[in-house]
């Protein structure tokens, strides 16, 4: 028994323990993107700060995307920016080539059946992404669809996606969709209206400045890009850079 | 989803007006998926000092209790009310004794102190380290969802009416997004010579 | 006869061996089955498992929506479909608003548990399959048919993580009302009555009750939507709101959403119950 030479435990352990090395294709790079559906009018917003773990990447690296045709269709994939890229290239290379082939521009409902098969053709190795694409429908009145990484996807008045979306998602059902709240003459449960552009665009800018106040991955600067008939606008609001 | 900080599920937030102070919680007692009870009070009076105890279940009976007896021998000894501030340090040097095998807590403290009048709040981790806050402190499943909520909602100097209805619709809205918080709130707005405690109707999912 | 065979017999995604990670589309060529890539490594469904399964690993970066509660059943006057519609990622409520009823054809409904994109996909697809079958055969599809491409295509897939729990549910001169279980280990059962999801149990425990073949289509609607509630009441995976369908001879319809914030204390007002939530809501100072 005490014959037995001694082993350092942990060069036995490296020993006997093969190091396992797991393929790991993804990274989170942050951010956050928002869009909500007005009366005849869309936003879509995102920060622009990118991030992996702890560093800051870039201050400003946008993430929300017009697509290629007329009218124009925006669209945000947050999450591994390198699928979110890929895969808002490629929808840009499909959405061209539904014009090319039926000679008319794609529809929102069409675009977003689109990106679902396209997330869906990845079931087996998932764009690590939150799609949210924002735009008008064939009525002319503001639309928002989001998307789960493998394509499931739901027409919404309002939606947050990424790294906060936990923290804004709550505030817009209060503000947007009057959850919780109640009329005081007769008691009843308040319904959603429309909001106008201008209040629409003071609760993103709220929601991002509470956001980059709380999340380390949120800041730097707000783009909100507004879809109406006239085309696309675009903003700049200036968030935390800490 | 064994964590043990989220087995039972749970919420508290904390807040701080105009020469008052307001702390709510969630109603739930889970098991996982299945709701157990929906009786399940997560604050706890101590003399002028509010705690709000979210974590696991057995943990928040034990310490409430714990603080219970702690509190009255501190009655005993000193012949007076215990303060928000020295409750606070009471509830972080007894977490901190079971530095190497802690409770699973998120508590949170709320009070005014009767002596100056000051509104105090502030939040622990599970070992006891204090976090002064002087707008507003969360904890629970939900802590990220109250924190969006409190941060876009809060502003200084509420009177106690706009400071009950600003953390309502913080705590309600938050755990309509969580699905281990709900069934049920409690709101308590105290202000230096008045408690006002209220159920909250909410959703039953 | 050999190129029927062919087309009939080739199995899904698995084999196609030339997806590594590209993906690919092609307008020119059709086929029944769409093309999924796999990740360029030896075990694609550990792969998948180990970043999308929450279950076996909570820390996955990717998570899938699930938790749910659907149940349909068969009675005298045909077929009552009632689903929640909460979507939830972790403990984290992703929507309230999903729709699980998946309407496939003016026939033919699919009800939606596990991965909503599963179910949102391959009953979409199904529906094509279905039409499909309508321009070849000149008739209607049946309940059993359109069930079994479905357990055909999923158990293509066995073991490669795809999730769902559905009830294919439709109305055929031929089957009467019918209603299929189809889930994504292969399994198709018949039945008159099925609740599925992290809901079933509680769902199961008040439709047992009051259960009976002879129920008029208000009681058999109520019936429905009255089991969904009790489930999402003690599922903390379930709720939002519930939507109804009723199926007969002519088709489905739908009997609208009905907000489980509003509908609970409705309920319980009405027929005295959840005599746990309390109702007192007087201030005490």
């Amino acid at each position: 028994m005490y014959s037995e030479p001694y082993i350092d435990p942990a060069s036995a352990h490296a020993a006997a323990a093969p190091i396992e090395h797991r393929f790991n294709p993804y990274s989170d790079n942050g951010g956050t993107i928002l869009a909500i559906a007005g009366s005849d009018f869309a936003v879509l917003a995102g920060d622009t700060r990118h991030t992996t773990g702890y560093s800051i990447n870039s201050r400003f690296q946008p993430k929300v995307h017009t697509l290629p045709c007329d009218p124009p269709i925006l669209v945000s994939a947050n999450g591994y920016s390198a699928d979110g890229d890929t895969l808002v290239r490629r929808l840009g290379q499909r959405v061209q080539w539904y014009s090319y082939n039926h000679n008319k521009a794609i529809s929102v409902a069409a675009c977003a059946r689109l990106i679902q098969t396209m997330l869906y053709g990845k079931r087996f190795f998932p764009y690590y992404v939150h799609t949210i694409v924002a735009g008008l429908d064939e009525e002319g009145r503001g639309a928002v669809y989001s998307f789960d990484p493998v394509g499931s996807y739901e027409r919404e008045q309002c939606r947050a996606g990424g790294a906060a979306a936990s923290l804004i998602m709550p505030f817009l059902d209060n503000q947007v969709n009057l959850k919780n709240q109640y009329d005081v003459q007769t008691g009843e449960p308040k319904t959603a209206v429309y909001l106008s552009l201008d209040d629409t665009i003071k609760l993103v800018k709220d929601a991002f400045s509470s956001a980059t106040e709380r999340h380390i991955h949120v800041g730097d600067h707000l783009e909100i890009k507004i879809i109406t008939k006239e085309g696309v606008k675009v903003e700049y609001f200036p968030l935390k850079r800490d | 989803m064994s964590d043990p900080s989220s087995i039972n599920g749970g919420s508290v937030v904390a807040m701080v007006g105009k020469d008052c102070v307001a702390i709510g919680c969630d109603m739930r007692l889970g098991m996982q998926a299945l709701t157990v009870s929906n009786d399940f009070p997560k604050i706890f009076q101590f003399n002028n000092a509010f705690l709000g105890l979210t974590g696991l279940a057995t943990d928040v009976i034990t310490l409430s209790e714990v603080f219970r007896y702690k509190v009255n021998l501190y009655n005993l000894r000193e012949e007076r009310k215990i303060e928000p501030e020295t409750f606070a340090n009471l509830v972080s040097s007894s977490l901190y004794e079971k530095r190497f095998g802690p409770y699973f807590v998120g508590p949170v403290v709320a009070g005014i102190n009767s002596k100056s009048g000051h509104p105090y709040i502030c939040g622990f981790d599970l070992i006891g380290c204090i976090n002064f806050a002087k707008d507003f402190v969360v904890g629970g499943t939900s802590s990220e969802q109250l924190f969006g909520m409190c941060e876009s909602l809060w502003e200084p100097d509420l009177e106690p009416d706009d400071l009950f209805e600003t953390i309502s619709q913080a705590l309600l809205n938050a755990q309509d997004r969580d699905a281990m918080s709900g069934w049920g709130a409690i709101v308590y707005i105290i202000t230096k010579d008045k408690v006002v405690k209220r159920l909250l109707k909410t959703r039953q999912d | 006869m050999d190129a029927i065979v062919a087309r009939y017999s080739r199995t899904a995604g698995v084999e196609h061996d030339d997806l590594r990670g590209e993906e690919q589309y092609d307008c020119s060529a059709p086929s029944s089955l769409p093309l999924l890539s796999l990740p360029p490594i030896s075990q694609p469904a550990a792969f998948l498992r180990a970043h999308t399964d929450d279950a076996s690993n909570p820390d996955c970066k990717i998570k899938i929506a699930h938790g749910t509660t659907t149940l349909a059943f068969r009675f005298q006057g045909g077929i009552v479909v009632a689903v929640d519609s909460r979507a939830t990622a972790g403990s984290w409520i992703a929507s309230q608003t999903v729709k699980k009823v998946i309407e496939i054809n003016p026939f033919l409904l699919g009800t939606m548990a596990g991965g909503a994109a599963d179910c949102q996909f391959w009953e979409t697809w199904l529906g094509i399959q279905c039409r499909l079958h309508e321009l070849r055969e000149k008739s209607r599809i049946s309940v059993a048919a359109a069930s079994k491409i479905l357990s055909n295509l999923v158990y293509s897939y066995k073991g490669m993580g795809l999730s769902m729990g559905t009830m294919i549910c439709g109305y055929t001169k031929l089957e009467g009302p019918a209603i299929y279980y189809v889930d994504s280990d292969g399994t198709r059962l018949k039945g008159d009555l099925f609740c599925v999801g992290s809901g079933q149990t509680f769902a199961y425990g008040v439709l047992d009750s009051a259960y009976k073949w002879d129920l008029s289509v208000e009681e058999a609607l109520a019936l429905g939507k009255r089991s969904i509630l009790a489930a999402t009441h003690r599922d903390a995976f379930s709720g939002g709101s519930v939507n109804l369908y009723h199926v007969k001879e002519s088709g489905w319809t739908y009997y609208g959403n009905h907000n489980v914030g509003e509908l609970f204390w409705k309920t319980k007002a009405e027929e005295q119950s959840f005599e746990n939530v309390p109702t007192d809501f007087t201030v005490d100072a």
